[in-house]
């Protein structure tokens, strides 16, 4: 070790002074010599002549010397790259096309792979995070419905698997009585939940089980970016006192680090306290759901089966509507990442190919590359160098050259991460926490030797086949081609071909869907619509009648705005998603059975929404300001539900609707109006049973305005904001978007995916043509001689020219064959994605085959020109 | 240097693999001395029978100083020449004693061998 590191010091900067000590030593020695032989009497000259004899070969004792302070293997290496960078310098083109492909192929893929560690892969940032469950309730219809209190109190107490439980839900607040009233985030938790997602106090204290019992005074934990933001970091904030929705909460505590639990921004957290019904019913449900530590080495079925058994003994003890319900676990993980974790692994695949791609690509170019210098290698085998070392060399060569690709594809993929962060769709949780982190770069640095070892097997495989003597003595530069390296050449051009189809298949199915998507019609006019959302707060809305109000002038002020053509209201715009679903059942009709009873959403609509909209009725009438809370109740329903139980719509007008089903208390309401669909969940969405309610009848403080413009919708945003605050100034604003955005928010993700795919496919095309250019361009260079001999025997231009593209067809027709069986096999990943299209459409298949021909075409072109331009008499006095 | 000179270089010594380090450790146990020094001490020690061929000295005195077992110092001579003097370190000195026994033993047993019987 000693030894080692003197050998480094040395090495590293004293080497100069070691040649000069040395240098100085052997003089002295030599000195010494001297005059032990002027001692004995010789002449000056014959003394100098026998010291040296005697002393024996300077250069040889200095280079030995050095030797010892060296590091043989390490220098060799060090000799290796210095030569590879020579080689890489001198072939500038080949270099910087290798180093480009690569760059993109390993870029691409790390910048891929760091969202899927971000979303998929990396552990959620709690303590035993991989132990964490999502507690729901289930029945025979549907699974993860909200958990009642009475429920969540006898799983709390009664479980035997987990170490802790907490009960979670949303909720939006108006923070009044700090400047202007502002619309705020709460998570709602029950005491364990900090314990749970590891949180920690800054200031004051998290919640206790005392905060649990719904005496107890109300108390608010606020986030550090909320206290810092809204309460002007006041550090004497524990102990005073928020307005919330017009209640007062205490402040008992700021969290040191948000636990980002809930998957949008939250500002303070409060106790959860159910209902007086809620507290009562164990059929009353709300939003909440569990979150809940399983013991360490259970099962997650056993859990599930342990809570089951605490439903069915409910079910006896306390039956009532929902004696069916069981429990529903799922491991967080699982529940977080389901839904992306088919576009992930999508995109990973794309990516992946893109990089067989390129691998294939560069394979290709070393091949060339080796068959020229060929000569070169024969040549230093000639001279001494043996054939590990050549291996070595061209292994080097090709990790230099590698690690060179990977270092501009880390920074491809840091480029590639920023872009994503600007235009990525936001609902993929943890998206944004996509970075270059270790594990990351780990992935690149591997996948960076992968593709080092894959290109150089080739050249080195291909290298065990020449032989070099026969080489040195033969004339021409293309004659180290064997049999064998045509095959590999011909098997990397189909290769490429076929992954390019398979690229160029799924993103035109994507394309079109996406298309489909875009072009859909919405089934209203959602131009020239303005959309203010609002909430009104609780406290000072608590009447039905106050809140009509409230609507009622605020519509009639906007309708008095100019530019302002009609205002309405609904409960849930299209594209709101699920605003609310539930149980019904239609009366004339027999009974569903206990777990068959459909579901339907559940909208709510004033008189003017439809016309404000231009939702068209396909029969009977929209709400009207007759239906009033006194009068019989009525429903609107969308053409889905009519076609699900009458063959005509017309026929639905006049029978009747039992909401909750008829195993469950709810309102009977009389079938008005049918309404054409629209596409509540996203416009790349299936339409789904719907019921308007009159606003008068079932009135809610959330509704969403929209409000017809005769000009921009933006450009009355203003006066919106004005009339809104003429009215009451302290409501804050949801949302006020144009209506279209309701609309295309739905398609962010689908319109991201399909242009990462569609980049892939580019970017396979491109290097699918390059790759066939140089291979069929190496053909004809290594034909030059047999073609020029057949042009002198006679042979015509096109019958050249069709030898050399009837090789390429071949190679394209396999290549396009292997491809569409490809495809066929991938459209079964294509079908969650796919709309309004098959997931095998043939035209799609069929484009994507020409495309990729064409390209094939177009990468043939040069040398199939070249071919015909041979200079016949050059040509054949060379051979 | 006569003595040298008779015997021809042919039915001189050829030391054995890693002898030639104990003895330049043995050459500085008593006082420090410089290249030159040193083969003239193993030359006379052994009676002319050991060859140092420069070429060999200079790498293993240059092995020794990477193993800090000996040290370099440059020093004036007593008839007033400038020359690189080694001397012995602490861990020299303790591998001088190890590598001695060593090769006593060594000697002794290749002795024991090769003594004609009786």
């Amino acid at each position: 070790m000693r030894q080692w590191w003197s050998k480094t010091e040395r090495a590293l900067g004293r080497r100069q002074n070691l040649a000069s000590e040395l240098e100085q030593e052997m003089d002295a020695h030599l000195q010494f010599l001297i005059e032990a032989n002027l001692e004995q009497g010789m002449a000056p000259e014959d003394a100098l002549i026998a010291a040296r004899r005697e002393f024996g070969n300077m250069a040889i004792v200095q280079e030995r010397s050095y030797q010892s302070w060296q590091f043989p293997r390490f220098e060799s290496l060090l000799q290796d790259i210095r030569y590879a960078l020579r080689g890489i310098v001198k072939a500038p083109a080949f270099s910087l096309i290798v180093i480009l492909t690569l760059a993109v192929g390993i870029g691409a893929n790390t910048a891929i792979f760091s969202t899927v560690y971000a979303v998929l892969l990396k552990p959620l940032p709690f303590p035993a995070g991989e132990r964490l469950v999502w507690l729901g309730e289930s029945n025979a219809k549907a699974s993860g419905i909200s958990v009642t209190w009475i429920n969540f109190e006898h799983w709390q107490a009664e479980n035997h698997s987990f170490e802790a439980m907490a009960g979670f839900q949303n909720a939006d607040l108006t923070l009044a009585g700090r400047g202007q009233a502002t619309l705020t985030h709460a998570g709602l938790v029950t005491s364990q939940f900090f314990q749970l997602t590891g949180s920690r106090p800054m200031m004051g204290r998290l919640f206790a089980a005392s905060d649990d019992e719904s005496q107890s005074p109300a108390t608010v934990v606020v986030t550090q970016s909320f206290w810092a933001k809204s309460l002007s970091a006041d550090p004497q904030i524990v102990g005073k006192m928020l307005t919330l929705d017009g209640n007062a909460y205490t402040v008992v505590g700021v969290l040191a680090r948000d636990p980002a639990f809930f998957l949008r921004p939250v500002d303070y957290y409060l106790p959860i306290r159910p209902s007086a019904s809620q507290a009562a019913k164990r059929d009353a449900h709300g939003s909440m759901r569990v979150l809940a530590l399983l013991k360490p080495g259970l099962a997650l079925a056993a859990a599930r089966s342990d809570l089951n058994t605490i439903m069915e003994r409910l079910a006896k003890s306390d039956p009532g509507p929902e004696v069916n319900h069981r429990a529903y676990a799922e491991f967080l993980t699982e529940e977080r990442t389901g839904d992306v974790k088919h576009t992930l692994v999508l995109l990973m695949g794309s990516v992946g190919l893109v990089l067989i791609l390129a691998c294939a690509n560069i394979g290709s170019l070393f091949l060339v590359r080796m068959t020229i210098r060929v000569r070169e290698m024969a040549i230093r085998s000639a001279i001494g160098a043996g054939r590990g070392r050549l291996v070595r060399q061209l292994l080097t060569e090709t990790m230099l050259i590698s690690f060179l690709g990977g270092t501009c594809g880390v920074l491809v993929a840091a480029l590639a991460l920023r872009a994503l962060e600007r235009f990525g769709p936001r609902d993929i949780p943890r998206l944004a926490e996509a970075s270059l982190s270790l594990p990351v770069l780990i992935f690149a640095l591997a996948l960076t030797m992968m593709v080092a070892l894959v290109c150089s097997i080739v050249p080195v495989l291909c290298s065990g086949h020449v032989n070099f003597s026969v080489l040195l003595k033969e004339s021409t530069t293309g004659s180290g081609s064997s049999g064998m390296g045509h095959a590999v050449r011909g098997g990397l051009v189909v290769t490429e071909i076929a992954l390019a189809v398979i690229l160029l298949f799924t993103s035109g199915i994507l394309v079109r869907s996406l298309w489909a998507a875009e072009t859909v019609n919405p089934g209203f006019e959602p131009r020239h619509v303005l959309a203010l959302e609002l909430q009104l707060p609780g406290s000072r809305y608590k009447e039905d009648a106050s809140i009509l109000d409230f609507y009622r002038r605020l519509e009639t002020a906007l309708r008095a705005v100019p530019g302002v053509e009609a205002v309405g209201s609904a409960n849930c715009p299209p594209g709101g998603g699920d605003c609310g679903d539930w149980w019904y059942s239609v009366v004339e009709r027999p009974a569903p059975g206990r777990d068959d009873v459909p579901v339907t959403l559940i909208n709510i609509a004033d008189s003017a929404y439809f016309r404000t909209m231009q939702i068209p009725m396909v029969v009977g009438r929209a709400p009207s300001d007759e239906d009033r809370a006194s009068g019989p109740a009525v429903a609107v329903i969308n053409q889905e539900l009519a076609r699900t139980w009458w063959k005509d719509a017309r026929s639905a007008v006049g029978q009747h609707i039992k909401l909750g089903g008829p195993y469950m208390k709810g309102p009977v309401l009389e079938i008005v109006g049918v309404t054409t669909n629209v596409p509540d969940m996203g416009l790349d969405s299936a339409p789904l049973p719907q019921i308007y309610l009159p606003f008068e009848q079932r009135v809610s403080p959330g509704m969403v305005v929209a409000i017809q413009t005769r000009g921009t919708p933006e450009s009355t945003m203003a006066t919106v904001r004005r009339t809104l605050a003429s009215i009451d100034s302290d409501i804050p604003i949801q949302s006020l978007k144009p209506m279209d955005d309701w609309l295309g928010s739905t398609l962010t993700e689908r319109r991201f995916i399909t242009a990462l795919l569609a980049l892939f496919a580019l970017v396979a095309v491109i290097l699918a043509a390059i790759g066939c250019y140089g291979v069929l361009n190496y053909w004809v260079s290594s034909r030059t001689q047999e073609i020029a001999i057949r042009m002198a025997m006679g042979a015509r231009t096109a019958e050249i020219l069709r030898r050399t593209a009837t090789q390429a067809a071949k190679l394209g027709a396999l290549g396009s064959a292997i491809g569409l069986v490809g495809s066929w096999g991938a459209a079964r990943w294509l079908k969650s994605l796919v709309y309004g299209i098959s997931n095998r459409d043939p035209i799609v298949l069929l484009s994507a085959t020409v495309i990729a021909f064409m390209f094939l075409a177009l990468a043939a072109a040069v040398p199939l020109w070249r071919s015909t331009r041979i200079n016949l008499i050059e040509t054949l006095h060379e051979v | 240097m006569s003595t040298v000179d008779r015997l021809s270089d042919d039915e001189k010594l050829e030391l054995l693999q890693g002898t030639l380090e104990v003895l330049i450790l043995r050459s500085l146990k008593l006082e420090p001395n410089h290249a030159y020094g040193i083969s003239q001490f193993l030359q006379q020690q052994s009676d002319s029978e050991f060859l140092v061929d420069n070429g060999s000295l200079y790498p293993a005195l240059q092995r020794l100083l990477q193993r800090k077992w000996i040290a370099g110092q440059w020093k004036t001579s007593p008839n007033g020449r400038r020359a690189r003097y080694y001397s012995l370190t602490p861990a020299g000195r303790k591998e001088l004693l190890r590598a001695t026994s060593k090769w006593q033993r060594f000697a002794v047993a290749m002795a024991k061998i090769l003594a004609p019987e009786g």
